[in-house]
């Protein structure tokens, strides 16, 4: 398998801590693949994106066991600020990835450019581009600080995109925007598949879950308890066990079959849910 | 108990911009309400009239026979709670007990009633366990949970939340659904702003849409999420259950997981199966 | 700001004019000479398109301060020559002259630096500092403290809108305020000190460690007067230098 992302039985702990936040993880991702990380709070989701990114160890101290490789290199042997142009990172809080120091939404988007080491011509081009791409052109001249927190999260989705890494993790980066920004996020992630990025993504949606990612990673207490195409892992009666949200397609369609309706297969994309239960010819009661 | 009514409502900020035009509302005692529209439709804005946060342009604001307008927040936070969506533009206790018992103890309630309080509203939000952690050694959402608790605590009548449901897993979503029941039992009236249709459908029998500055629907779930019209104005999607019994071919109505069950079960055993 | 040719100077050119006036001043004896400057700094400010917003920056910086000196001086200055009395108060002639040249003078050195500030977008200062050699951290820790400021003064009206809700009375007596303190301000403190680590984060997802040289969109350029006029104020202070031994 051409695997870009591996984990090879990850153990780790905060300095000055005593419980082991991710125990013994192991894993393999694809290049290309979307890849989604459940769980609930607490299960330890941010900090093996931390690991992933190579904020653990070179940013956060504490104890590290096993094997993280990237790209083909352990994850130890790369320097901290190597690895921003392979792996871009965006995380929940849409106030704190404003960099602080430009005026200009533009600016403000060249900046990892800038740290780079860019030739000028070649960022503004990139810039632009990528501006017209997340569609937020409009917005070029604003101060990043004047922005809402849905308009914040996309520039700072431009700002990592435009570096052009391979590897994108996106830490729950719809946790504080309504619907719309939602969905604007949801598009620039669905175009960066498209483009055949590696996406690993942390999210509670389980519905956007259900409909971009091609294979699950779910985290209980800093265990993987399951892995594998996001189909199967949810059709997995083990699950359930976990007391982890379902698509609400998936609940529906589980809860029938517990009251003795046969499922064909389990649906996980609201669409799948007719033919599921086998209804096939919905001539009656149809509207609109 | 504490009756809230909004008499022709408007309000601007200083600068000019306008967020509320016109807006009439009565919240009766005990009430579940759910405030729901896009960002920008005045949603914060209203309820932040209701606990005296703001005072009104124009109209009048009542909490019970209070008029927020002689009121201080403070004075009027003793009848309308609020929980504001971030819990870390708030806590600044070391533990999470301390915490809690700071707005009862403003109330100037005596020892033994902050202390029930406080134990209360702990054991509701699933935090008694954590009382002597320092809160920002919680999970963001484990945090959430305490600023409700500390609102709690004061015993107002009406509560009000903000986002409550925004980044809850599973586990969190359940806490909150036993803690609306413990309210209701108590005959308190709950205000939530959210963005989770689901929520909404499941928990709030009266639901009022916001869209440009004004309320545009006053009603049930089933009113509203049908209702193509109110949709379109306040560019919101109905839960994915509505959609579910859409493709199912089946009636209009439908909104929780518990009605499209019983429907599909009927129609199951009807189909001879 | 429109840029006219006075603003176009490289920061380092105005930034070196407000050192030579402040030599200059402190060369030439007596008040006079430092009276003088100010009106012509506010030429040169009028020059440049920004004349009311630098007389209004000096009054509201300096007036109180030069008031206050003075009147120290004035008084308090010892001397023997006592040419005026109100009340208990004496003054005398060498207080009076000792508060005039120092009023003149931080009169000329406090608008000159106000004048720099005025002419230069601190982007371009800090940019300028960046060449001379300034560390990328230390530009970072002066750009980011600059846009930070605003918003925790938008942070803390949340925190205490916050507090409020929870009892805490903000309007009335000074005790009243003073007890609103801890509860606007501590959340205020955490969160910023527990956001420097996601701060940090959000840097490092935009390379900033990265192990090459930087570039940059903005550039500053030296025009020919940029490069000529440092070395006009050096010979103008030496002159003066000379005049003053000589004379």
């Amino acid at each position: 398998m051409n695997s870009i992302i591996e984990m090879k039985n990850v153990s780790y702990r905060y300095p000055v801590a005593d419980d082991w936040i991710i125990k013994n993880a192991s894993f393999a991702i694809e290049k290309g693949k979307f890849t989604a990380i459940i769980g609930n709070n607490g299960s330890g989701k941010t900090t093996l994106c931390n690991i992933i990114r190579g904020f653990i160890p070179h940013f956060y101290k504490g104890e590290l066991e096993g094997e993280v490789i990237v790209d083909g290199k352990n994850i130890v042997d790369y320097q901290l600020g190597q690895l921003g142009e392979k792996i871009g990172y965006v995380f929940q809080n849409p106030f704190i990835q404003v960099s602080g120091v430009k005026d200009t939404v533009f600016d403000e988007v060249a900046y990892g450019l800038e740290n780079l080491g860019v030739e000028e011509n070649e960022i503004i081009d990139r810039v632009n581009e990528i501006l017209k791409l997340v569609k937020i052109e409009h917005l070029r001249d604003k101060h990043p600080m004047g922005l809402s927190g849905g308009q914040r999260q996309r520039v700072a989705l431009a700002s990592i995109i435009v570096m052009n890494p391979d590897i994108l993790v996106i830490d729950e980066p719809t946790s504080q925007l309504d619907p719309i920004g939602t969905e604007h996020v949801f598009d620039i992630i669905r175009l960066m598949k498209e483009k055949g990025k590696t996406i690993i993504l942390v999210e509670h949606k389980m519905d956007l879950i259900a409909e971009y990612a091609d294979n699950l990673i779910v985290l209980n207490e800093g265990e993987i308890v399951l892995q594998g195409p996001t189909r199967e892992v949810f059709a997995n009666p083990r699950f359930g066990e976990h007391n982890i949200q379902y698509p609400h397609v998936t609940e529906v369609a589980l809860h029938l079959q517990k009251n003795g309706v046969k499922l064909n297969y389990v649906p996980i994309r609201d669409e799948e849910l007719p033919e599921s239960i086998g209804w096939t010819n919905i001539g009656v009661g149809a509207h609109d | 108990m504490t009756e809230i009514q909004l008499k022709n409502v408007s309000f601007a900020y200083p600068d000019g911009t306008k967020a509320l035009e016109n807006l009439t509302l009565t919240v009766p005692s005990g009430q579940r309400l759910a405030i729901i529209g896009q960002n920008g439709a005045g949603k914060t804005t209203a309820v932040k009239l209701m606990n005296g946060l703001l005072k009104p342009s124009e109209g009048a604001v009542f909490v019970g026979d209070w008029n927020t307008k002689d009121y201080t927040t403070a004075q009027v936070s003793r009848k309308v709670g609020y929980v504001f969506q971030n819990p870390d533009d708030q806590i600044f206790h070391n533990d999470v007990e301390s915490e809690v018992q700071f707005g009862p103890k403003n109330m100037g309630f005596d020892p033994e009633r902050v202390t029930a309080l406080t134990d209360w509203a702990m054991e509701l939000c699933g935090i008694s366990h954590v009382s002597h952690e320092n809160p920002y050694n919680l999970p963001y959402s484990v945090r959430k949970f305490v600023t409700i608790a500390s609102v709690l605590a004061m015993d107002s009548d009406v509560i009000i939340l903000d986002e409550p449901t925004a980044g809850q897993d599973r586990i969190g979503l359940d806490l909150l659904s036993k803690l609306l029941d413990e309210l209701e039992k108590k005959g308190k009236t709950v205000i939530t702003i959210t963005h989770d249709m689901e929520f909404v459908t499941d928990y709030f029998s009266r639901i009022v849409v916001m869209a440009n500055r004004k309320i545009i629907a006053d009603d049930d779930s089933e009113h509203i999420f049908y209702n193509h019209a109110i949709l379109d104005e306040s560019m919101l999607k109905p839960p994915a259950v509505a959609k579910m019994a859409n493709l199912l071919g089946l009636e209009k109505g439908i909104l929780t997981k518990g009605q499209l069950l019983s429907v599909l079960k009927k129609r199951d055993l009807t189909r001879g199966r | 700001m429109q840029k006219n040719f006075i603003q176009q100077l490289h920061p380092m050119t105005k930034f070196f004019f407000a050192l030579f006036v402040s030599a200059a001043v402190l060369i030439i004896p007596g008040y006079v000479f430092s009276f003088l400057v100010f009106p012509i700094l506010l030429l040169i400010a009028a020059a440049a398109g920004i004349f009311k917003e630098f007389f209004g920056t000096v009054m509201k910086a300096l007036l109180f301060l030069l008031i206050i000196v003075f009147l120290m001086q004035l008084f308090f200055y010892p001397g023997d020559h006592v040419i005026g009395q109100w009340g208990i108060f004496k003054w005398t002639e060498e207080g009076l002259n000792y508060g005039l040249t120092l009023t003149s003078r931080i009169l000329a050195m406090g608008s000159a630096f106000i004048l720099f500030f005025r002419l230069t977008e601190v982007r371009d200062f800090v940019k300028s500092l960046e060449d001379a050699g300034l560390p990328p951290m230390g530009a970072y820790v002066v750009l980011s403290t600059l846009q930070i400021i605003p918003e925790m003064r938008r942070h803390a009206n949340t925190i205490m809108d916050a507090q409020k809700t929870r009892g805490v009375e903000t309007e009335g007596s000074m005790l009243t305020r003073a007890k609103a303190f801890i509860p606007t301000l501590t959340p205020l403190i955490l969160s910023s000190i527990s956001s420097t680590e996601e701060r940090a984060i959000t840097l490092e997802s935009r390379a900033f460690s990265a192990p090459t040289k930087k570039t940059s969109l903005h550039k500053l350029t030296k025009t020919t007067a940029d490069r000529i006029l440092p070395f006009v104020y050096i010979i103008i202070l030496v002159g003066m230098v000379l005049w003053r031994i000589l004379a």
